[in-house]
């Protein structure tokens, strides 16, 4: 069979190509080199073409499945039960919107796959369905990334379902594949040390060492030692004091706060981070050192630099790759998620069968800005779960100052709460 | 010899997952291929690993469905059953392939290449 007169053909008139000016036979070419799956339905869902990587995907080559139902070619678990198209038809509306959904498919290896799907309706001009077009997505690499990632779940695990932090572990893989140093940016309580342990863990490095530094004030002298290490310390000359960088050789070094490390000690790291090699303290020789460095700020770095607090070429030396963690005001729909998620964790913990949330606790919860982010929405429910003494998470088992923030609620505020958004405002 | 044919049921087409499949045909056959007994059957969720008991139980010689998972397929011909997956179309056609002799696994009995 000629695959391309068997592929070409049909699609140009589905996809109402004739005044378009392109060139129809340019069609399956463009769809070819698209580097995610496409699949082109007609009216009936039966497949008219295939692209080059759901070919792969599948392990059908488009010709030999022409005609042929799409719920027998992608075999995904939307198709049996959730199919977009038909749960429109069953609504009562000839055309669905664009949709996606994650699943899985069953390939023609018999291998399981994990892909997101959107279907995309192709409409003339009169609104009449012409064809479908579904787009898959492989997240193998994803799935197989977040097992990783959330592999100790519980209170330390990343988790997240909005948009900000789709994109992050999207992105993740890479970025942990990759030995570049990385920069996490984001206030208080998002993540940043979880990420940084997270981003060790998906690394090549993941066996070696993690050294987690905290460059709290300290003498300079004292820091120094603490960081780079000293040649002979001691009654006994002999005995060398490995420092940070030496513990994480061939692992990663993470710093928690870069802006308060002293100015010396950053012109040291650019050093160590352009050379590769450290030279301790009291000593003459430089040490080799194969060390993945990943920083991080709660503040903006932009500022820290014009503030003088950040060296502006280190800054550009870790700012390779930058994560940005988003505040949970900003995370949308993943503080119901993140709620729920947590709810599970306390109530595993507390031994308690809890149910949910009651609307109005749901409808604070949803309202509050939480200065504290993730980490004081987890203290948050780890206290409504401890003072619950039913299955439903009630306002009265809230803190006061989530319980007092609804205008009109209460006139006179709670000092902790009038102290938590002062300081919210302020930062804003 | 009778022996039992199972088909994984979506609609009145074989099931496109195995694992997905919340009905099944079971199909008796006598030593000729006469059909001598059937039945349909709706199980109470879909689980791969159901399905497979229910077929150890019901001592089912040969399983039609669509995609299946390695693990799956491997346990079911470790049990030494005949496993045809894969298979996309109606499910009475499957069947009726399969007692000519005539049915493989990956065979595709959907009218193709329509709009060529």
């Amino acid at each position: 069979m000629d695959k391309t007169v068997a592929t070409r053909a049909p699609l140009a008139p589905f996809l109402g190509l004739a005044a378009s000016g392109l060139d129809r036979a340019d069609l399956p070419r463009i769809l070819r080199a698209l580097p995610f799956g496409v699949a082109v339905l007609d009216q009936e869902r039966r497949t008219l073409f295939l692209n080059s990587a759901l070919e792969r995907l599948t392990g059908y080559e488009s010709a030999e499945v022409a005609g042929v139902p799409c719920r027998h070619v992608l075999r995904g678990s939307f198709c049996m039960h959730h199919c977009p198209p038909l749960a429109c038809a069953k609504a009562g509306r000839a055309v669905c919107e664009a949709e996606s959904r994650e699943g899985t498919l069953i390939n023609r290896h018999r291998r399981l796959v994990h892909v997101r799907l959107t279907s995309v309706p192709v409409l003339d001009r009169e609104g009449g369905l012409l064809c479908t077009l579904d787009v898959i997505e492989d997240l193998s690499a994803l799935k197989e990334l977040e097992a990783r990632l959330t592999r100790t779940a519980g209170p330390g695990a990343i988790v997240g379902r909005c948009s900000a932090m789709e994109h992050l572990l999207r992105i993740l893989p890479a970025v942990a594949a990759s030995d570049a140093t990385v920069l996490l940016t984001g206030e208080s309580g998002t993540g940043k040390d979880l990420l940084a342990e997270a981003l060790h863990r998906a690394s090549p490095r993941a066996r070696e060492s993690f050294v987690r530094v905290n460059a709290t004030p300290m003498p300079e002298a004292l820091l120094d030692m603490e960081l780079f290490g000293q040649a002979g310390c001691g009654p006994d000359a002999n005995a060398p004091r490995p420092g940070k960088f030496q513990l994480a050789q061939n692992g990663t070094i993470y710093l928690s706060e870069i802006a308060d490390m002293p100015l010396a000690q950053q012109g040291r790291l650019l050093r160590l981070l352009d050379e590769k090699a450290v030279t301790p303290a009291g000593g003459e020789r430089p040490m080799r050192l194969n060390v993945r460095v990943v920083a991080a700020t709660g503040r903006d770095p932009e500022a820290l630099v014009k503030a003088g607090l950040l060296r502006d070429d280190l800054f550009h030396r870790l700012n390779a790759v930058r994560l940005h963690l988003p505040p949970v005001r900003e995370r949308g729909e993943d503080v119901q998620f993140l709620l729920t998620y947590f709810l599970g964790i306390y109530a595993a913990k507390f031994r308690k069968q809890m149910l949910g949330f009651t609307p109005e606790a749901l409808s604070l919860l949803s309202a509050y800005d939480y200065p504290g982010n993730v980490r004081e929405l987890r203290n948050l429910v780890e206290y409504a779960v401890m003072v619950c003494p039913g299955d439903m998470i009630g306002v009265d088992h809230l803190p006061p100052h989530v319980r007092y923030q609804q205008p009109g609620q209460a006139p006179q505020a709670e000092p902790a709460a009038e102290a938590a958004r002062a300081k919210h405002a302020r930062r804003r | 010899m009778a022996k039992k044919i199972l088909v994984t049921l979506y609609r009145d087409e074989v099931a496109p997952r195995f694992d997905l499949a919340s009905e099944v045909l079971l199909v008796t056959v006598d030593a000729e291929g006469g059909e001598v007994r059937r039945q349909e059957l709706v199980l109470a969720h879909a689980s791969a690993d159901d399905l497979c008991d229910l077929i150890l139980d019901r001592e089912v010689a040969v399983v039609i469905t669509g995609g299946m998972e390695d693990e799956h397929y491997h346990y079911l011909r470790w049990k030494r059953l005949d496993v045809l997956d894969g298979v996309a179309g109606l499910a009475e056609d499957a069947l009726a392939r399969h007692l000519r002799g005539e049915l493989e696994s990956g065979d595709i009995l959907f009218p193709r290449g329509r709009h060529e």
